[in-house]
């Protein structure tokens, strides 16, 4: 017991948390096939605590007893591991970008197809559908919305979201050059406000691992914001990768605020369109 | 309520202490009004009956009056008569009594009579009719005590007195009638009083009874209520508890229900919530039978729906005797009642409570289920607003977590540029300090510059000297060589005449001549011969010397060398009675790379050598192997040896040990020379040890494979003879030629300007090296890798102009190293020629090859390669025909494209385009969809279907939009379409510079196709039909080029819906029956999974083939596939040889 003790001091309590959301992510790995090994470290810890919480563990070890042994604490457990954030038009700008400097050249391809990677509740795809409604887009166009967790799949798919909500989207969506107005395109019932089946025809919902999977169809626009902050740098590198795979030539990519491609191993595969709203297009 | 609950009925005596309700106080307080009432009543009626007693006796008390007053008079009227008649004053008396006691009874029957006007007159009337009675009896009596009794007694026979006395008894007759009916009255009046008096008491005791009942009923019905109450209330804080606590909707609904169940005694239950969407999930359910009520109800549906549109409560009775079955171990039986209550908070319906009763539910348990309903209602929404609450939380948390997950990937990013920054500023520091040193260096390295440069001077006169020595010797010893070759063959021409002629001499055929004569011819010969062999070293010398000599490298066997050594030396040896021995190691190959020849002639100088200067002894021969893939061949000889000085001498030419050796032994003392020569030339060397008078032993050592392309593998190079074996030659010509052909180092090859270059990656060797030379024959600079990733890296750094690619690599397979070449932007350009083991033509130029050629090739073909390579490098001239028939839009075309190495031809119509491709070719078709004389794509076709029509890239450029199926047809053709727009010119002008500078790998592309097609059709695939299920147009155009080549048909669905009806179609007609379906899984419209299942649901549809094609990578996704109803699974990006023996091993035999 001493010489536990002992060793213990040696390794800060940091350490062991470390080791064990390391076994947590493996074993996550080998049991249900989600690969989260390459997510950025720090900021699964802070959702592991707070799932520890939740879950009514006292460690990470505990944790994962429960995940391995009872498939729906998986379930919900998904929902820490990955980040649900969304909301439509946001950051109107980069909508408004789309719009002055991307949509023009998509223009000139008979068929388009966009990849919103990570997709979360479907908010960013509606969004991105509604913009090619409104430029004349859309009849020719197919939006591939993919994530890794199905609940949010499931919720992007019905497009049904708050009707508390709804002012923010209608606010950013005015800010991102529109003429039309939001209302167009939902109905609202009850709490909530139901977006029309004429967009969902143009979007397919599925679900694609940025860590496991590969290209799945060559695209002209890649949308994938606020995904890549959660990886590290070798799967962003991976991720990136994936992108410009799937790119044709002089395809866009569109990526975070905050997030940047000037470090990736793939900066060179792309030259910078609209620097402020992170949009990228491949070289040819 | 069952005595079997034990929580029903709670009664506690301090409840009894309660208050009565309003309705049985009232009813009390109704009963004492009604008492006091009755009392009051009975009190007047009592006090009125006296009032009529006293009045009936008044009456009587009157009548008796009267009764007295007429007997007063009567006795006043008789005392008179008596005095009268007989003037006696006894008989006075009663007069006097009455006339005393008239006054008195008249006063008091006055009095009696007061409250009576008409009695009181009567009686008035009376006293004065009695005073007159009396005044005349008073009259009469006077008259008669005056004596006059006469006069009395005629007032009595008057009658006056009768009279008065009528009057009197009539007055008395009035008044006594008139009380006696009096009485009468008085006295019904009595006998009504008491009737009412008794009709009172009667109805007053009823009433009261009355009142006394209903109060006690009242109060027995509030002890009811409050008990029931109490039950209620005790229920309502039973289920208050277990409806505390932060609970979900589930365990709320559970807890609730189990409760209420128990509480109400209820058989069976369920408690719904109602969801967002309006639709009633099953929260709770008490002993449900287990087929009963789905877990979702339709909003409006059933009665519970029913319930919630009505907002009330729903009692039904006598349910149907299938409706709700309960169900135990031992048997079932059937819900009597149903109680549907839905739950509400502040009027909003959160959920509904469905009970079952075996039994008749009464109202106030009904009522309290109401009750609850409410507060459940109210806990109903609480749960769901702490959800939504807890939802809030967490999408604060997650958007916190996010925009820290931001800032965390900004901190790195800046971490890293910051990182990036040191560096930076690391390298500038350094780079200042370098360049300091470097200033420093570089005022040295002036100075030294000027001394060198003045010593230049000196070396450049000095070189100039030298050089001019050099070339005087060079040219010295070339004409020495050229002499000497010439001399040779000038001096062996006449010598062979003798040497013929000397030998018909020796002969002596003629026998003429003396045994002399012919010793003297044989002398002549054997001089002749020495003389010749002589001839010949000189000219081997010399011919080694000026470069003369080609080494013929074959593969020889040293069994064979061995065999012919003994059998030329062993008739020596046997004439010198020496013993020849020859051993061979084992650890000696059987055969070598090696110029036997020359080989030979190396062996027999050192042996002729050995048997020359062994007297006695003997000489021996011994192969053995040595380090490095070398054999040594050891001549060991037991003669006369020589010193260690003259080991270097003996090999020089011209020279020999010892001056007089030459003279014992003979020879020319040119074969060591030539011999260590020849043996260089080889690779090998020739070493000696001897000592004096003991013996020699030569060795030859050479390189088993003796081929240079052998020794430049990079692996182990052979090392070049070496310089510290003196014997050796210098390296010379050969080796130099070789270190300059093989150019090893990326670094190295770069050199002098960009000129035509040519990288080879080749991982054998011999035949990089034959490459190379014919590289050079061609003008190619030249450049080898024998690796895929050196050759990948070299294409990049070393620039070339054409690349020769070899498919047989250990590290890659050579078609992925084709496709990472053609991939690269830096690379693409560069024209590769596959050489292939293998047939892999189709996929290689599929793939962008330029040209193709199987192994081993002939010389031709390879020169041919080179020279294609040639034309694509020198090809500068640029040919792009635009078809459009607007003259505005093609002049602005070609102001777009044109430049100086472009040239452009414009055409308004197809027909005019099919000219202008038959008569030249083009690098690129720029071409509109709208054209007068035929449609773009029926032009596409043609050109297609038209094999002396050349088809380059097409590039369609239109103004109008493309539909989803035009443009699968377009991509047959061109991998480029382009709609007019604001931005189109730039991509127009972005994809025809990609397709000029592309290097053309598609050959016509249709007779490539056909090409293909014939070679590759597959009796197993041979019109054999398959759908492709698959949106993504690259795939559809990678699937169908490779599948299409097999002879396979091919059918395309874009996703599930239309893969289905394509299916449905197909069925039943043999000749469109589809064989094998290629299914994408991610899809629009429907996907692949809900595909294959609806598929597989049909049962015709049951064991058709199906290959999923997806771009999931872990293993349960291919789990997920084949539990779909795929047969197979093959994963992007797809590998064509493994995606065509899956259809093969699942195409259905015929």
């Amino acid at each position: 017991m001493d010489a536990e003790e002992v060793s213990e001091a040696d390794i800060s309590p940091l350490d062991t948390f470390d080791i064990e959301l390391r076994l947590l992510v493996d074993a996550v790995y080998l049991r249900y096939h989600y690969d989260f090994r390459r997510y950025a470290m720090a900021s699964l810890k802070r959702r592991m605590t707070a799932a520890m919480s939740q879950f009514d563990c006292r460690t990470l070890s505990q944790l994962q007893d429960k995940v391995l042994h009872e498939p729906t604490v998986f379930s919900a457990l998904l929902n820490y591991l990955t980040v649900q954030v969304s909301e439509m038009f946001r950051d109107p700008g980069y909508f408004l970008a789309l719009r002055t400097s991307v949509l023009p050249l998509l223009r000139t391809y008979p068929s388009l197809k966009i990849w919103v990677a990570g997709c979360s509740t479907g908010e960013e795809a509606y969004s991105l559908a509604i913009l090619l409604h409104e430029e004349g887009l859309l009849s020719r166009s197919l939006i591939y919305a993919t994530d890794i967790n199905p609940h949010a799949l499931k919720k992007a798919e019905a497009g049904v979201y708050e009707i508390d909500r709804i002012a923010e989207f209608t606010d950013n969506h005015r800010k991102s050059g529109s003429t039309h107005s939001l209302s167009e395109y939902y109905t609202a019932a009850y709490d909530h406000a139901v977006f029309d089946a004429a967009l969902k025809k143009h979007l397919v919902f599925s679900d694609h691992s940025l860590a496991t999977d590969t290209v799945f169809a060559e695209v002209q626009f890649v949308s994938c914001r606020n995904v890549l902050i959660y990886f590290d740098r070798e799967l962003q590198d991976r991720a990136v990768g994936l992108f410009r795979d799937a790119l044709c030539r002089k395809g866009f990519l569109g990526i975070g605020a905050k997030e940047s491609l000037g470090l990736s191993a793939h900066s060179e595969a792309f030259d910078k369109v609209a620097r402020e709203h992170r949009i990228f297009q491949k070289k040819a | 309520m069952n005595s079997s609950t034990p929580n029903a009925w709670p009664r506690s005596p301090r409840r009894f202490a309660l208050h009565l309700s309003v309705g049985a106080v009232s009813g009390f307080v109704l009963a004492a009004l009604a008492t006091v009432l009755i009392a009051g009543l009975s009190l007047q009626s009592m006090a009125a009956r006296t009032v009529m007693v006293e009045r009936v006796s008044h009456t009587l008390e009157v009548l008796q009056e009267l009764a007295t007053l007429m007997s007063t008079a009567n006795d006043a009227e008789t005392g008179q008569r008596g005095y009268l008649l007989t003037g006696t004053e006894n008989y006075l008396e009663p007069y006097l009594a009455a006339k005393a006691a008239l006054p008195v009874e008249v006063e008091k029957l006055a009095e009696l009579t007061a409250d009576d006007a008409h009695q009181h007159d009567r009686v008035e009337t009376l006293q004065h009719l009695i005073a007159d009675k009396i005044a005349e009896l008073d009259h009469t009596i006077e008259l008669r005590r005056g004596g006059d009794a006469e006069a009395a007694l005629a007032v009595v026979r008057s009658d006056v007195g009768k009279i008065a006395m009528d009057r009197i008894r009539a007055g008395v007759a009035a008044i006594e009638g008139a009380e006696k009916m009096q009485l009468e009255q008085r006295e019904a009046d009595l006998r009504d009083a008491a009737v009412v008096s008794t009709r009172v008491v009667l109805f007053g005791a009823a009433l009261l009874l009355f009142l006394i009942i209903v109060a006690a009923a009242m109060v027995s019905r509030d002890q009811a209520a409050r008990e029931a109450i109490a039950w209620q209330r005790e229920g309502q804080i039973g289920l208050g508890e277990k409806l505390q606590g932060d609970q979900s909707l589930q365990p709320l609904g559970e807890r609730a229900l189990r409760f209420l169940a128990q509480y109400l005694d209820a058989q069976a239950g369920a408690i719904y919530a109602i969801e967002e969407d309006g639709w009633l999930r099953r929260v709770a359910a008490y002993a449900p039978a287990p087929d009963a009520a789905e877990e979702k109800l339709r909003p409006g549906g059933r009665l519970i729906g029913q319930a919630l549109k009505e907002n009330r409560v729903l009692h039904v009775k006598d349910v149907p005797a299938d409706y709700m079955e309960i169900g135990s171990g031992t048997g079932r039986a059937n819900a009597r009642e149903l109680l549907i209550v839905p739950a509400r908070a502040r009027g909003i319906a959160q959920g509904v409570v469905e009970l079952g009763f075996f039994r008749t539910l009464r109202a106030d348990e009904r009522e309290f289920v109401e009750h609850v309903a409410e507060s459940l209602g109210m806990a109903f929404r609480a749960a769901s607003d702490r959800v939504r609450l807890e939802e809030l939380l967490e999408e604060t948390q997650r958007q916190a977590e996010e925009l820290q997950a931001q800032q965390e990937e900004l901190r790195v990013s800046n971490e890293e540029l910051e990182e990036q920054g040191r560096i930076l500023r690391e390298q500038r520091m350094q780079v200042e300090s370098q360049r300091a040193e470097l200033e420093e260096n570089n005022a040295q390295l002036e100075e030294q510059t000027q001394a060198l440069e003045s010593q230049r001077d000196q070396l450049t006169s000095a070189q100039s000297v030298l050089t001019s020595k050099a070339a005087e010797l060079e040219r010295a010893n070339r004409y020495k060589s050229e002499f000497l070759a010439n001399m040779s063959h000038e001096l062996r021409t006449p010598l062979n005449s003798t040497l013929i002629l000397a030998g018909l001499l020796a002969d002596n055929k003629d026998g003429n001549l003396t045994e002399g004569q012919v010793k003297f011819a044989q002398t002549i010969v054997s001089a002749g011969n020495d003389l010749l062999a002589l001839i010949n070293d000189i000219l081997d010398l010399s011919k080694i010397e000026a470069r003369q000599i080609e080494m013929q490298y074959e593969q020889i066997s040293l069994a064979d060398v061995v065999g012919n050594l003994r059998a030329t030396f062993e008739p020596v040896a046997a004439q010198k009675a020496l013993a020849f021995e020859i051993r061979v190691d084992r650890d000696v190959p059987e055969a070598i790379s090696i110029d036997g020849q020359r080989l030979l002639q190396i062996l027999r100088n050192l042996l002729a050598n050995a048997f020359k200067f062994t007297e006695q002894g003997s000489v021996g021969l011994y192969l053995h192997g040595v380090a490095g893939k070398r054999i040594a061949f050891d001549v060991a000889d037991t003669g006369i040896g020589l010193p260690e000085h003259q080991y270097e001498i003996i090999f020089e030419a011209f020279r020999q040990a010892d001056g007089s050796t030459h003279r014992q032994y003979g020879g020319t003392g040119l074969g060591l020379s030539i011999a260590r020569d020849l043996a260089g030339m080889l690779g090998g060397t020739i070493e000696v040890s001897s000592k004096v008078g003991q013996g020699s032993t030569f060795t030859l050592t050479v390189p088993e494979s003796g081929d240079f392309a052998a020794n430049a593998d990079p692996a182990a190079p052979v090392q070049p003879p070496k310089r510290a074996v003196p014997v050796l030659l210098p390296a010379s010509g050969p080796v130099e030629t070789q270190v300059r052909l093989e150019e090893k180092s990326a670094g190295a090859a770069r050199r002098g300007p960009p000129a035509r270059r040519v990288l080879i990656i080749e991982s054998d060797s011999a035949f990089a090296r034959t490459l190379c030379e014919l590289a050079h024959d061609a003008g190619f600079e030249c450049h080898v890798t024998h690796t895929a990733s050196e050759g990948l890296a070299a294409a990049v750094s070393y620039a070339p102009s054409g690349i020769v690619l070899d498919l047989n690599f250990p590290d890659r397979a050579g078609l992925g190293v084709l496709d990472q070449l053609k991939h690269d932007p830096r690379t693409r350009h560069i024209p590769v020629h596959v050489l292939s083991p293998a047939d892999h033509e189709q996929e290689a130029l599929a793939l962008g090859a330029a040209g193709y050629a199987l192994k081993p090739a002939q010389r031709e073909q390879l020169i041919e390669a080179f020279r294609g390579l040639d034309r694509k490098f020198s090809q500068t001239l640029r040919r792009v025909l635009v078809v459009e028939d607007d003259d505005q839009q093609r002049d602005s075309i070609r102001r777009l494209l044109g430049s100086d190495d472009t040239e452009i031809t414009g055409v308004a119509g197809a027909e005019a385009a099919l000219q202008e491709l038959r008569r030249t070719t083009f690098d690129c078709v720029v071409m509109d969809l709208n054209l007068p004389d035929m449609s773009g794509l029926e032009l596409l076709e043609q050109m297609a279907s038209q094999d002396e029509i050349s088809f380059p890239p097409v590039i369609v450029y239109t103004g109008r939009e493309v539909s989803g199926e035009e443009e699968q047809e377009l991509r047959r053709f061109s991998s480029s379409i382009i709609i007019k727009d604001v931005r189109s010119p730039e991509r127009l002008l972005d994809e025809v510079t990609l397709f000029l500078h592309q290097v053309e790998s598609r050959l016509p592309q249709e007779s490539q196709r056909l090409l293909r097609a014939a070679r590759n059709r597959d009796a197993a695939l041979e019109n054999r039909r398959i759908l492709i299920v698959e949106d993504d147009v690259r795939n559809i155009y990678a699937l169908s080029s490779v599948l299409e080549s097999t002879g396979a048909r091919l059918e395309i669905a874009r996703n599930g819906r239309e893969a289905l009806d394509m299916l449905e179609r197909s069925t039943g007609q043999r000749a469109s029956a589809i064989d094998l379906v290629l299914m994408d899984i991610m899809m629009p419209v429907m996907d692949g999974l809900s595909a294959m299942r609806a598929i597989r649901q049909r049962s015709e549809w049951k064991r058709l083939p199906i290959i999923a094609l997806t771009a999931k990578a872990m293993k349960d996704d291919q789990e997920v596939c084949l539990a779909a109803g795929a047969n197979d699974y093959i994963a992007k990006p797809l590998d064509v040889e493994k995606l065509l023996s899956l259809i093969r091993v699942w195409m259905p035999k015929k």
